[in-house]
């Protein structure tokens, strides 16, 4: 979990397994069946990451055997908020581990006259501000909607250190952006890439990961 | 429980139908590698079964006699091995002279008795072993069956000539012969070949002058003085088996015995720190992780949030044990955008294959599939002895190539005393594996559980653990849950 040279950036241990999982995610040949699949296997990964930074209290539980025994258990709520389209493939990972957990989302396109972005459509649960916040994106790279999506979160009352931003891949240019505009909130990641190009998309990056979740 | 093995007859499953027949190349290869990865400190039971051999003329009653032995003493896998099995495959010449009556099935040398050496000495190592097929329709051995055995705790050898052959005498631990006259043999045979045989009475007759008496008296009879001891057959026999059944169950109680205090043995008096091993990973104690252990622990918590929450750590669990899967290769790959990455890691995910330890094994069947949908998952069935608590294998299911995968997870939901991983990866080490390939998946473990394996491996199985209760917290805070199975009881949903 090296936050390294970032902070507030939780990369997961680079493992075997998960670059093997990033090779099949980033390989332009693999079929759309195996990328969902493999793209699932990380996001569970990562939603698993963020639960890690939930705080817990001592809570004490009867055992078969009739002891007692002191563990703890998760304080507060969660709730999970997607950036419409790509961040709803994420939305699953986060169900397979808190099943009924509420979940908002966000509508940003780009502004075709103005080319920034814009906020379409917010639905977010009515108690957000007193909730720990999953915020579903799978790319960060120059983090201009994220940043937006962050901003309707705060003026909806949520504190930023209660969000927690979890992506497949992000560039350093998009955490360096984000963070100065949000310093607290935490970035859950697995992956941290090269660059941008000149089109802004990432290097090597995976392609349009909404477009080859739902689409090609 | 126990089996019978015969040609016709192999009920277990833990004989199956094969068509190998390169028994010889095939127990070799096996002995060369148990020399390479062995060394281990485990004698699991069947690497010193209890041989029997029952030897007797044509039609003296051995079969009814074994039969009555094997269904007297209660130790699972017990095998019965007919001599008929290592008859020479007959040449043409020959095979027309057996149809003809001509061939004489009753001399020794129409047994290949070397193979049945190779067989037995085979079992008495431990090896998973072939047994050929022997065609009596066809005279010959029948290419397409065989029978293949593992793990026998008690081994049965039956056949005229049990008794006659010094090296296969040598393996045994009790001779019997079984003594009855010549016309009662003769009768019992005619009834025999006749019915369950389809043979004609002229052959049968013929067969039995020309050949069969004057071979069990030149022959068979005279072995009657390498036996232990002699069974009449003619009248009732039963007080006779019954002081054969006393004796073997005697020893086969301090087989048993010995086994037990072997493993218990182990790892008593490691007093080591296994936190340091760099084999041992227990799961990060993480908030999430911590929180589960709570719920799963809950007497109160609900069965369909058990099993949901079980499916969660054992995610994590196996995903934590696949971190460090061999990398098959670096590949260059090309992105959809076109940027090229060079030595990017590629995993065999389908080289991984599981165990499960029934049924504590099974609670990780979910989480394995999820994580590799199609992975192959091989199941053992190991229960401990209601009585004297040893740990007994039952069955093995096991895919033909397991050679060929790179990392064995063996799956068990609840380590206590450590006696069925040890024995189950004994078998896992019986079919080849390397140890170094095999990965011990476990939710919940004792200290002393995990130093018994370890202390039987010599430190070199990887265990992964969600949770290890030591040896201290059980003795100062009790930590009953940690020595009492719970979780495949609530997992599911029965005792």
């Amino acid at each position: 979990m090296s936050t390294e040279p970032f902070k507030n950036v939780s990369l997961i241990a680079q493992s075997n397994q998960l670059l093997g999982l990033y090779t099949i995610i980033r390989d332009k040949n693999t079929s759309r069946p195996d990328f969902i699949f493999y793209s699932d296997r990380i996001i569970r990964l990562l939603v698993e990451e963020g639960l890690n930074h939930l705080p817990v209290k001592e809570t004490i539980v009867e055992t078969e055997t009739n002891e007692k025994f002191d563990g703890v258990s998760f304080m507060g709520k969660i709730c999970g908020v997607s950036i419409v389209r790509a961040g709803e493939s994420m939305e699953q990972g986060l169900r397979d581990c808190c099943r009924s957990v509420r979940i908002g989302k966000i509508l940003i396109q780009r502004d075709e006259e103005t080319a920034l972005p814009k906020l379409f459509y917010e639905k977010l649960p009515d108690d957000i501000s007193e909730r720990y916040v999953f915020l579903l994106d799978p790319m960060l790279a120059t983090g201009g909607s994220a940043i937006m999506a962050t901003d309707v979160l705060i003026k909806r009352g949520v504190k930023p250190e209660r969000i927690f931003f979890l992506n497949l891949i992000c560039s350093k240019e998009g955490i360096d952006k984000y963070h100065a505009a949000f310093p607290d909130v935490r970035i859950v990641t697995g992956a941290v890439d090269k660059g941008l190009d000149e089109n802004k998309y990432l290097i090597p990056g995976l392609g349009d990961f909404g477009d080859r979740y739902y689409c090609i | 429980m126990s089996n019978v093995v015969d040609e016709s007859n192999f009920l277990s499953p833990m004989m199956d139908g094969g068509s190998g027949s390169m028994i010889t190349k095939e127990r070799r290869r096996s002995s060369v590698i148990s020399m390479e990865s062995g060394k281990t400190k485990y004698m699991p039971p069947w690497t010193t079964p209890y041989i029997i051999g029952i030897g007797g003329t044509s039609g003296s009653g051995k079969t009814s006699v074994a039969a009555k032995i094997v269904s007297s003493i209660d130790v699972p896998w017990t095998v019965l091995i007919s001599m008929d099995n290592f008859y020479k495959p007959l040449n043409q010449e020959d095979r027309k002279r057996a149809f003809a009556n001509e061939y004489d099935f009753d001399e020794p040398a129409a047994i290949d008795t070397d193979l049945a050496y190779e067989c037995i000495l085979s079992l008495k190592e431990g090896k998973k072993t072939t047994i050929p097929v022997y065609s009596f329709i066809n005279h010959n051995r029948d290419p397409d069956k065989s029978i293949n055995i593992y793990g026998a705790s008690v081994i049965i050898i039956e056949g005229l000539y049990a008794l006659y052959d010094k090296r296969l005498m040598d393996l045994m631990d009790l001779k019997i012969f079984v003594d009855a006259d010549l016309d009662v043999c003769l009768a019992r045979r005619l009834s025999r070949d006749i019915v369950s045989r389809g043979r004609d009475l002229a052959g049968c007759i013929q067969q039995w002058e020309r050949f069969v008496k004057p071979d069990a008296v030149k022959y068979i009879r005279p072995t009657m003085g390498n036996a232990d001891a002699i069974v009449p057959s003619l009248a009732d026999n039963s007080v006779a088996v019954q002081l054969l059944i006393s004796h073997i169950r005697i020893k086969l109680r301090l087989k048993s015995q010995e086994h037990l205090s072997e493993l218990i043995k182990l790892g008593n008096s490691d007093l080591r720190d296994i936190s340091t091993l760099n084999t041992v990973h227990v799961l990060e104690q993480t908030n999430q992780v911590r929180s589960i252990m709570t719920m799963l622990l809950d007497k109160n918590l609900k069965r369909d949030d058990f099993v949901f929450y079980f499916d969660r750590i054992s995610s994590i669990l196996v995903s934590n044990a696949l971190n460090d899967i061999p990398i098959k290769e670096l590949v260059t790959i090309e992105t959809p955008e076109g940027n090229t990455i060079n030595d990017a890691i590629k995993c065999d995910f389908n080289s991984v294959m599981a165990v499960n330890i029934i049924r504590s094994g099974d609670c990780f069947m979910r989480s394995l599939k999820n994580t590799i949908p199609s992975i192959v998952i091989g199941k053992l069935l190991i229960q401990s002895d209601s009585q004297t608590g040893e740990p007994q294998l039952h069955c093995e299911f096991l895919p033909p190539e397991i050679k060929e995968y790179k990392t064995v997870f063996l799956m068990e939901a609840h380590i206590i005393t450590g006696a069925a991983s040890i024995m189950a990866i004994q078998v896992l080490l019986d079919h080849d594996i390397p140890l170094e390939n095999i990965k011990l998946v476990v939710f919940i473990a004792t200290e002393l559980g995990i130093k018994r394996i370890l202390n039987a491996f010599n430190d070199k199985i990887n265990i992964f653990a969600g949770k290890i209760v030591t040896t201290k917290e059980i003795q100062n805070e009790g930590c009953e849950w940690s020595i009492t199975k719970f979780i495949d009881t609530r997992y599911f949903g029965c005792n």
